[in-house]
């Protein structure tokens, strides 16, 4: 039995590495952190899949985010509760319309080769993710950047586009990493091999599809971090492998948990479990121009045919919480707490034979392979819908086939997303009009202007209205199914100190992580 | 008129099969089989797609006699539906890959000469390839489904059974009774077809039975790899593949399927003892 | 062996890979999505997808990338992959290696125990032993190797805490450790194949002591204990080298799945990855490795059953 999970807010933050089994982690205070951390020692993590591409730029899987960000920095980071940190910039203004921006960076960046991390090598980082021929993943994250200029070696000012208040933020994208420029000038090729940052870690090894280890950086520009001598990023492709790994020792700390694994990994002696209610979801898309879809009581009839609560349990293993069709919930700041849907499947029926579906309708829905999940909601919607007339067959294929065919394109299929850095960066990258990966075509000009005047004000008060006007219209008229929200999970030794499981699922922080007396010598 | 196939007596072959234990034994659980195929859906107490929330991880008990899935699925009743995907496919697979092997074979020893080694030839070069991967790249290619992983199966058996059937027809075709039909003036096709293929059908037999089994494994391991059969489908294989990462939840969920795979797939084996037995009996090995 | 022998075989090994991997090229031509699409993942734009096709070299007919690669290999060079830049040759050669490791002390463990099986259960046939080996044969050939490597790994890995779960450690790293972690992927892979091979021998070694050369070996007044290895032995292993030959193809690419549990970065999970990652050099190359492989274990075993039945003519 399930009872319908509310999250709130506060509960949220206060719980952001809920333990199970042995010690409690300190977590809250850095400083705290910092002195009592202990330095030296080898961490091991194991990644589920390999860590192909060296590039930062061009980075695009969890285990490639966490090795950029071992040997590379942005301008700005992600703290805990998704603010902008000081990363390579100390301290940013902006003028009164949100539109120009001015970085001030510390003084002491030195790129692995020793040479000077300068406004320069920022400019230039930035510029190759803006444009396109680069193809980052970047490019559409990290806000509507108009222009970057290098004010002198230690200031950079960009200009954006539009009135955009959360410029600091996106900047903490993974992607947007600062890298020399004189790379970018020359042979840019060679960031596939080779690592020129300005990060806390040094690459040691290379190995795609096995190991790679980066070892301490003894010119970072803050001394007091990172703790560890050498990290050791081990790929295990097999779930119940990696989990007999971390449990005999062989592995530190397991970058993600899969659900059905994580009550036996919190329960073996010596490992404790890391959970963090997240916004990862999972979205059936309908296209909003195409029949059947594109009447607007079709989709309103399958979104009621669902039980959210159960979904939770069938999908996650319990390890979520329920969503409500809108891409937020309370893991997000300006989430605005509307009813959770209920099923009814009299009023879906209804529904479906107003718009002329009268007995049922036969539809083909797409569950790429990876993660799994996204077979198993399809299968489960698929049995949800069944008693209102919807005789729907779900097509796994290949995720390469699916991009290249059905993606963007297609009548109904299944997405997954990390959570975002703020809901205009969830939004925007894939509901509004413009957005770059526009997965429904729902192209709603009221929820558009809404979002837009919500990225264009600081004031809180302002945007939280807005915000909530565009998730009661996501809500009302449903472009994607977004039944489920998944919390992140992992696992680690208990001797590992000092490491907190991020909600945006793509940030690490590992140069604060430490080992503690208990952990095994490595050589 | 007993009935015959080339020297062999039918009724007698019979005998001889269910006189040894193999040959019963085999027989027996191919009888399952071919129950489980033809009537399984027939026999199935629940629907093998009814998800049910409440009955998630249930272990073996009266009323689900095999326990229940992550879904709340019967265990039993997905069995029961997916046999016949499992063994007909698997035996489909087979069959297909003994006529096109058992014809090229056959064609092959026939012709003799220059056709027969560059066929021969290329058919070891296909054989270079380990048929695992050969059906990986047949699937990526045209899509993950249970029909295109039976189609690579099959094109990656063929090679191995044209050249049994190729050295059986090289010893068939020195036999009397082909000369007999080359002086007679019968055509190629003929000859092939009508003399030769009936007399090399025992030891083909023999061999596909155990290749059905091998085709269970394989067809599983596909399904494991996600190349075969695909989410919802209740095929075997891919019921232990979806299972193993529940096994500290619910073991029955891998250790059911597995079972069923292991039964029928030792099953083929021993039929396919027994049929070489009963078909080659102690002190006539030629 | 005369020249002309050596000659054929060689010109055959050329033919062989040759239509492997215009086989293998003309199935990659008709994979759906190609490596630009899995490279730039979402990410992609029109422009982007251009530029990288025109730096892999995609955008050229399928004939002329063929020719290329052809060219190149001829030189010794078998590219680059297109997944992370880095030479195929190099890290398909590592890879392979560490299949023929696995490969090797399988096949050893194989031996040593499927042919002492199979002759136990050939010597004393009908008995209780030979029941006993036969019905832990069907059962050992039953099992796909996913199923065998999930239970090992429970039963050593979790339950028993004995051996590690999975992970590779290169012996020139750590020999000890390196072994310790060869066991449960070994074992896996032999027990199919121990099966296989000790019902073989024991019907091979079935039919040999019944022949009359074995009888009259008996009444000559041979002690039994050395009819069977002088004689028996001999001419039962002859088979056995071919079943051993025919495995090695199985060996090297169907361990797939060992390799993926047991995360052994060896050349058919190499392949798996390549394959799903449309990295068309990778491919091309690692078939080719493979092949080559094939052939080259099929000549030895050849020359290895020639020399065999030579001694045993002249015995």
């Amino acid at each position: 039995m399930n009872t319908v999970f509310r999250l709130n807010r506060r509960r949220f933050l206060t719980t952001s590495a809920i333990v199970t089994g042995a010690a409690m982690l300190p977590f809250s205070n850095t400083l705290w952190a910092a002195t009592a951390a202990r330095k030296g020692g080898t961490l091991r993590i194991s990644v589920d899949q390999a860590v192909g591409m060296l590039n930062p730029l061009l980075a695009r899987v969890n285990p490639e985010y966490l090795l950029s960000e071992l040997l590379y920095n942005g301008l700005t980071r992600l703290s805990q509760d998704m603010q902008a940190e000081p990363d390579l910039a100390q301290s940013w203004t902006h003028n009164e319309a949100l539109t120009e921006w001015t970085f001030t960076l510390r003084d002491n960046l030195r790129f692995h080769d020793a040479s000077a991390c300068t406004a320069k090598d920022v400019a230039a980082s930035l510029q190759a993710i803006l444009d396109p021929k680069t193809a980052s993943p970047g490019l559409r994250n990290i806000g509507p950047i108009q222009s970057v200029e290098a004010l002198d070696d230690l200031h950079v000012k960009l200009t954006t586009s539009a009135p955009y208040a959360d410029l600091p933020v996106s900047l903490a994208y993974p992607d947007a990493k600062i890298v020399p420029a004189a790379i970018l000038q020359g042979d840019i090729a060679r960031l596939s091999r080779e690592a020129v940052g300005t990060g806390p870690f040094k690459l040691v090894s290379f190995e795609p599809e096995r190991l790679v280890v980066v070892a301490r950086n003894e010119h970072f520009h803050d001394p007091q971090r990172p703790h560890l001598d050498r990290v050791e990023i081990r790929v295990y492709p097999d779930p119940t492998a990696e989990s007999s790994a971390l449990m005999s020792g062989d592995i530190d700390l397991m970058l993600s948990a899969q659900a059905t694994e994580f009550s036996r990994l919190s329960e073996a002696s010596g490992v404790t479990g890391l959970r963090v209610p997240s916004g990862q979801f999972l979205n059936i898309n309908m296209a909003c121009d195409q029949k059947p879809f594109n009447d607007v009581r079709v989709r309103q009839a399958l979104s009621l045919c669902v039980d959210r609560a159960a979904l939770v349990d069938f999908v996650a293993e319990g390890f979520g919480t329920p969503g409500n069709d809108t891409p937020l919930n309370a893991a997000y700041r300006y989430h605005s707490d509307i009813a959770l849907r209920q099923a009814n499947i009299e009023q879906a029926k209804k529904l479906l034979a107003d718009a002329g579906y009268p007995n049922g309708l036969d539809i083909k829905l797409v569950a790429p392979d990876k993660p799994s999940t996204r077979t198993q909601l399809g299968i489960a919607v698929r049995e949800m819908a069944k008693p209102a007339g919807f005789n729907i067959s779900v097509e796994t294929m290949a995720n390469s086939t699916y991009l290249d065919q059905v993606w963007k394109k297609g009548n109904f299929y299944v997405g997954f997303y990390n959570m975002q850095p703020s809901a205009d960066a969830v939004f925007s990258l894939l509901y509004t009009s413009n957005a770059a990966w526009n997965e429904t075509r729902w192209n709603n000009a009221e929820f558009d202007t809404a979002v837009a005047a919500a990225r264009g004000t600081d004031d809180p008060v302002k945007r939280a209205a807005l915000y909530a006007t565009a998730q009661q219209l996501m809500h009302e008229q449903v472009p994607s199914l977004i039944p489920t929200f998944f919390d992140v999970l992992a696992a680690q030794r208990t001797y590992v100190q000092g490491y907190q499981l991020h909600p945006r699922g793509a940030v690490f922080r590992l140069d604060q992580a430490w080992l503690d007396d208990s952990a095994p010598k490595r050589g | 008129m007993p009935i015959s196939i080339g020297e062999f007596n039918m009724r007698d072959i019979f005998y001889r099969l269910l006189a040894s234990p193999q040959g019963l034994l085999g027989s027996l659980i191919l009888l399952l089989a071919v129950v489980l195929v033809v009537a399984g859906p027939a026999l199935a107490p629940f629907d093998p797609e009814a998800i049910s929330i409440l009955a998630r991880y249930k272990a073996p008990s009266l009323l689900h006699w095999l326990g229940t899935d992550q879904l709340g699925r019967d265990i039993l009743s997905r069995l029961l539906i997916g046999a016949r995907a499992t063994i007909s496919l698997s035996v489909l697979a087979t069959v297909l890959a003994m006529l096109l092997g058992a014809l090229l074979g056959t064609a092959s020893g026939y012709l003799g000469g220059r056709i027969d080694e560059a066929l021969m030839r290329t058919l070891d070069a296909v054989m270079s390839i380990p048929s695992l991967l050969f059906a990986l790249l047949i699937v990526s290619t045209l899509g993950k489904s249970d029909f295109n992983a039976v189609l690579a199966i099959t094109i990656a058996f063929v090679p191995g059974m044209a050249r049994i059937a190729r050295s059986v027809a090289l010893a068939a075709r020195r036999q009397d009774y082909v000369n007999a039909a080359i002086a007679r003036g019968e055509s190629a096709a003929y000859i092939v077809v009508r003399e030769m293929l009936p007399n090399i059908v025992a030891p083909i037999i023999v061999e596909a039975t155990i290749r059905v089994a091998f085709a269970i494994m394989l067809f599983a391991t596909l399904s494991f790899l996600g190349l075969g059969a695909q989410p919802p489908q209740p095929e075997w294989g891919l019921m232990v593949a979806e299972a193993r990462r529940y096994f500290f939840q619910a073991p029955w969920m891998m250790l059911m399927p597995g079972l069923a795979i292991a039964i029928i797939a030792i099953g083929f084996n021993l039929l396919g003892d027994g049929l070489r037995d009963a078909l080659n009996p102690k002190g006539q090995r030629s | 062996m005369t020249a002309a022998y050596l000659t054929k075989r060689l010109l055959l090994v050329v033919y062989t890979l040759l239509i492997v991997s215009l086989l293998v090229f003309a199935i990659t031509q008709l994979l759906p999505a190609d490596a630009a699409v899995t490279l730039l993942g979402q990410s992609a734009t029109p422009e982007a997808l251009a530029a990288l096709r025109a730096r892999l070299g995609l955008d050229q007919p399928a004939w002329l990338q063929f020719g290329h690669w052809l060219m190149a290999v001829l030189h010794g060079d078998l590219g680059t992959s297109m997944r992370n830049g880095l030479p195929v040759l190099g890290s398909l050669v590592d890879a392979l290696g560490r299949s023929l490791l696995l490969a090797g002390c399988s096949l050893l463990l194989m031996l040593l125990v499927a042919i002492p099986l199979g002759i136990v259960a050939a010597v004393r046939r009908g008995r209780p032993v030979d029941l006993i080996i036969a019905m832990l044969s069907y059962i050992g050939v039953s099992l796909p190797e996913f199923v065998t490597a999930t239970l090992l790994i429970l039963l050593f890995a979790d339950v028993w805490q004995l051996l590690p779960a999975t992970g590779y450690v290169p012996l020139s790293e750590n020999f000890v450790e390196g072994l310790r972690h060869l066991i449960l992927p070994t074992l896996t892979v032999s027990m199919i194949m121990v099966a296989h091979v000790s019902r073989m021998v024991r019907s091979e070694m079935i039919d040999v002591l019944e022949t009359d050369y074995i009888r009259a070996a008996r009444l000559k007044g041979l002690s039994r204990r050395r009819v069977l290895l002088r004689h028996a032995l001999r001419n039962g292993l002859l088979p056995t080298i071919t079943i051993v030959a025919l495995d090695v193809g199985y060996l090297l690419g169907g361990i797939v799945v060992v390799e993926e549990i047991f995360n052994i970065p060896g050349i058919g999970r190499e392949l798996l990855v390549a394959v799903a990652a449309r990295d068309l050099p990778a491919i091309q190359g690692g078939v080719l490795i493979l092949a080559a492989t094939y052939c080259v274990v099929n000549f030895v075993a050849d020359l290895a059953y020639a020399y065999l039945d030579r001694r045993i003519q002249y015995a």
